[in-house]
């Protein structure tokens, strides 16, 4: 068993040129991983979007503004700030998918991770999750909601992974290079790419290699598995927050 | 990482971090449990009366824990070190051999009140007189009397009660204000008196043991423990030193809680008896 | 009106006001606390929600105030060092009440973490399943046992009150507990040691967010060591304050004044250190750590109101200032002097923690984001407002009932000036 089990290293690439910034992906993540509807009193900074699309410009004036969309989620880094925080092991990087895990069953709900988080992909449960009469039906019956006081964030879908899984071991084949999250399955344009980074047949791969590729604050040491690529300098100087400096002289 | 926790494994720094955290907690817990130990055994041994005289007099400030012999003006300035016990005391008999007490040769000045010189007098203000039948009588002295005047309410100890020198022998209170009289001397309570009677207890010496009455004031020495009692008597009742005389005619007046009631007396019941 | 005196309870010879008198100084923070109290039970019983707080700035006006009364409580483990272990004989004054302090302001800080975590009741999963490379995870390990070694130092001193200590076993226990709080003494500075470390280190090991992050020794970062010697140096500082405090509230001197200078001198030394080593430290963080992170350093000062001035007044007005002022005996010979650089020092300290704590989580580390400002709810003011009332309620009733300065009856006992003659006519 262990000598067929193949470690994958999940990762994302993002093509910003193809995001139309329709926040399809923010819907479906909210969808599939059961996020309450936020109450009354939530703002753009307490709601849940483990999965959110920030709008970007040149910051040039006039008609020579540019604008793109930046969706931005977990970049499941391999050295991941977060995890080595957290002191009771509610947060993991699993070895076996690359995927950062978090365990809100042992989530002491102290934010710490949060903090640590220079992505800031990472939210609070600051309410008890209700969902309106008839909507339980909804639910996505294979992801378990969170209660208040933990906090949560993209997991890659980790179930959509396991469904993936089963089916290939029901099959006799190895783990998937390649499976479907709720975002990619939702992008109209195709902007996102999901698969295995060192696999060298998947799509992710070479596109996380190519030309215009590129990683948010990446001297930090984080080593994010999100990759973002874009053909213009512009965008692809949003990659550090020095670079932006330079380019807005 | 103990227990039904999915996926843990131990490191090295969970070995090390817990044996610390371990380590620490069993000090903590061993320091709190030798502490229960050793108070049990104090409470086994009846150690109680002696180390409530000893936190006591740790508590005591600097003026109580004079030394007899910077009363008397032997020594310039000394703080005794061994809690008023002075058979213990390697400095007192060097006094003692420096300047022997004479005895009766010079009238002792006694401020008008009633000491009479064949009574051994304890700091706390009781008195002790060995009996010719080898009993110790036990009362408190003048100034005391003076101090409490007639108490409203005394509690004896029960003839059988073991005494230890400095525990306290009876407790009692007057205008609310209650107060305790340290013994004098060890001993087994025989019979009890009381305020009517002149003398308050009746006790027999420990046995195989030699009436020892070194510690206590006795002959000249008592003119300046009080001539030094009543400085402080009087800085307690007027600290301005301008205020009603302590004196009626020459004495110390008769029942001073009747004739100073604005006094806190409480405060001057616990520093004249010695109680913190 | 049946007249109710608590006047057996005071320790003899004390002077303490009247119960009337006591309770109703004390009204107004038991008022305080209540209302406190209830912007707990808001918080527990309906979540975080009741803050102001969110996910970006997830940690607030809490984490500033445990980290703050954590430094400033240090004086209780540090004066309990000097005095138990380094023998620092004259600081026996002031170590009960050093004791009470550090109590309440880790159990203060207890309270204000317990409600600004999600989930309290998972307290325990830290001993169950830690991480032990958190700092949080040494920081919850030290505080525990420290709380529970500051307990522990507390029972003598509640023992000796006037009543308790009527009771035999009381007695014989406090007696017999009083002789082996040095060995108290030496765990508690081992434990206060690390987990002021830790708090430090809790923001110093943060690589995602370049304005905290410190390089440092092994596991340690710089904030770190910065941090026990912060805290330690105005541990004395505090104890210094707060006793004056009580001696002009009580009106009544408390301590020998000699005490005073040797909390002053201690905190000056410590704190002259302190700021030569942030200094270094600040610059390796400017010139080195900030560049290889891809932050220009100078960019985290460029949003109002958050200038260079705050760099400065940490450095320098508050750290420098009274380090200098501490050190120089002429200057720390006038209260006035020693006083008001006490009050600098800890300012310093707590806009040293203010900065590595609310202005770390209001800059920006994506270059698309903007700089934060977040402004505490009235529940997390309560509940700020319910372990101040707290502290101040144990101290004022400790101080009254307990014996807490031990030459407080010898320094309020009339002045011996000349022999008193008793018999005006013999």
């Amino acid at each position: 068993m262990a000598a067929t089990k193949k470690h994958r290293r999940y990762g994302m690439v993002v093509d910003i040129d193809l995001c139309t910034g329709c926040g399809a992906c923010m819907v479906a993540c909210a969808a599939e991983n059961n996020v309450a509807p936020a109450p009354e009193r939530a703002t753009d900074r307490t709601g849940i979007t483990p999965m959110r699309v920030y709008p970007v410009h040149n910051g040039a004036p006039g008609d020579r503004r540019q604008t793109a969309f930046l969706p931005l989620m977990c970049m499941h880094c391999s050295e991941p700030p977060c995890e080595s925080v957290c002191p009771q092991q509610a947060v993991e990087l699993d070895e076996a998918t690359g995927i950062v895990t978090q365990m809100p069953q042992r989530c002491l709900g102290c934010r710490y991770c949060m903090t640590a988080c220079p992505y800031h992909a990472r939210y609070f449960n600051w309410w008890d999750p209700q969902w309106p009469v008839g909507m339980e039906a909804t639910l996505n019956p294979t992801v378990a909601p969170r209660s208040r006081g933990v906090v949560e964030k993209c997991n890659l879908c980790a179930s959509r992974l396991h469904a993936a899984e089963d089916q290939a071991t029901a099959e006799g084949q190895p783990m998937p290079a390649t499976y479907v999250s709720a975002c990619v399955e939702a992008c109209p344009t195709g902007a996102m790419v999901l698969g295995d980074l060192d696999d060298p047949d998947t799509e992710a791969h070479k596109l996380a290699k190519a030309e215009g590729t590129f990683q948010l604050l990446a001297k930090l040491g984080t080593r994010p598995k999100v990759y973002y690529h874009s053909s213009r300098p512009w965008v692809r100087s949003l990659s550090e927050r020095n670079a932006k400096e330079q380019a807005h002289a | 990482m103990f227990p039904g926790v999915n996926g843990f494994h131990w490191t090295f720094g969970h070995i090390l971090f817990v044996s610390i955290f371990c380590m620490v907690g069993l000090v903590i817990l061993t320091t709190a449990i030798v502490a229960a130990y050793r108070s049990w055994r104090d409470a086994r041994l009846n150690r109680e009366p002696r180390i409530r005289w000893q936190s006591d007099f740790h508590d005591l400030s600097d003026r109580e824990r004079r030394c007899r012999h910077m009363l008397s003006g032997e020594t310039k300035s000394r703080l005794c070190p061994n809690a008023f016990e002075c058979r213990d005391c390697v400095t007192h008999p060097k006094f003692v051999e420096l300047a022997p007490v004479a005895e009766q040769m010079v009238p002792v000045e006694t401020y008008g009140m009633d000491f009479p010189p064949e009574n051994y007098y304890h700091r706390g203000h009781a008195w002790v007189r060995p009996e010719e039948n080898g009993t110790l009588v036990v009362g408190l002295d003048d100034l005391g009397r003076r101090l409490i005047g007639p108490p409203d309410h005394v509690e004896l100890p029960a003839p059988g009660t073991q005494l230890e020198n400095n525990g306290v022998a009876w407790r009692g209170d007057r205008n609310g204000v209650s107060f305790r009289v340290l013994a004098p001397v060890e001993g087994e309570v025989v019979e009890t008196g009381g305020p009517d009677k002149g003398w308050y207890l009746r006790l027999r010496p420990v046995a195989n043991k030699p009436t020892d009455l070194r510690h206590l004031l006795h002959g000249y020495e008592v003119s300046g423990w009080l001539r030094d009692e009543l400085d402080r008597l009087q800085m307690l009742l007027s600290p301005e030193a301008t205020g009603p005389s302590l004196a009626d005619g020459g004495v110390l007046m008769e029942d001073l809680s009747k004739a100073q009631p604005g006094a806190n007396w409480d405060k001057v019941m616990g520093e004249m008896f010695l109680e913190p | 009106m049946p007249s109710f005196n608590d006047r057996n309870l005071i320790p003899r010879g004390l002077e303490r006001c009247s119960l009337q008198g006591f309770a109703l100084r004390l009204a107004p923070w038991l008022l305080l606390f209540a209302f406190g109290a209830y912007c707990i039970y808001l918080c527990l019983r309906f979540g975080l929600n009741q803050t102001n707080m969110d996910n970006r700035f997830a940690f607030g006006l809490w984490i500033f105030l445990d980290l703050t009364v954590i430094a400033l409580g240090a004086g209780a483990f540090f004066t309990g060092f000097l005095l138990y272990l380094m023998k620092w004989k004259a600081l026996k004054s002031v170590i009960n009440s050093a004791v009470i302090i550090g109590f309440v302001c880790y159990s203060g800080a207890m309270v204000a973490l317990a409600v600004d975590v999600g989930q309290p009741l998972r307290a325990w999963f830290t001993f169950w399943h830690p991480n032990v490379h958190s700092m949080l995870t040494e920081v919850s390990f030290c505080i525990t046992c420290y709380l529970t070694v500051l307990a522990v130092e507390y029972i003598p001193i509640l023992l000796k009150n006037r009543k308790l200590k009527q009771i035999p076993s009381f007695l014989v226990f406090e007696f017999e507990l009083h002789k082996v709080i040095p060995v108290l003494a030496a765990v508690g500075t081992l434990l206060s040691f690390f987990h002021q470390g830790s708090l430090g280190g809790l923001y110093g090991v943060l690589r995602g967010r370049p304005f905290a992050y410190r390089e440092g020794f092994a596991i340690w970062p710089s904030t770190f060591f910065l941090f026990i010697l912060s805290a330690i140096a105005v541990g004395p500082s505090f104890i210094l304050l707060t006793t004056k405090l009580a001696e002009k509230l009580s009106r009544k001197p408390l301590v020998r004044g000699g005490v005073y200078q040797m909390l002053g001198k201690t905190s000056g030394v410590l704190l002259t250190v302190y700021v030569a080593l942030k200094s270094v430290d600040t610059l390796i963080w400017l010139n080195k750590t900030s560049q290889a992170a891809g932050f220009t350093p100078f960019e985290f000062y460029t949003f109002k109101p958050f200038g260079t001035w705050i760099l400065f007044a940490e450095i320098v007005l508050l750290g420098l200032v009274p380090a200098l002022l501490l050190l120089s005996s002429r200057m720390r010979a006038r209260p006035a002097v020693l006083t008001g650089a006490a009050i600098l020092a800890c300012c310093g300290v707590a806009l040293n923690r203010f900065v590595l704590t609310i202005q770390t989580l209001a800059l920006p580390t994506l270059p698309f984001d903007e700089f934060l400002s977040y402004f505490p709810s009235w529940q997390e003011f309560g509940v700020f407002a319910a372990v101040l009332a707290y502290g101040v309620l144990v101290y004022a009733v400790s101080f009254r009932y307990l014996p807490l300065f031990p030459d407080e009856k010898q320094l309020t006992a009339p002045v011996e000036t000349e022999e008193l003659e008793y018999v005006s006519r013999s």
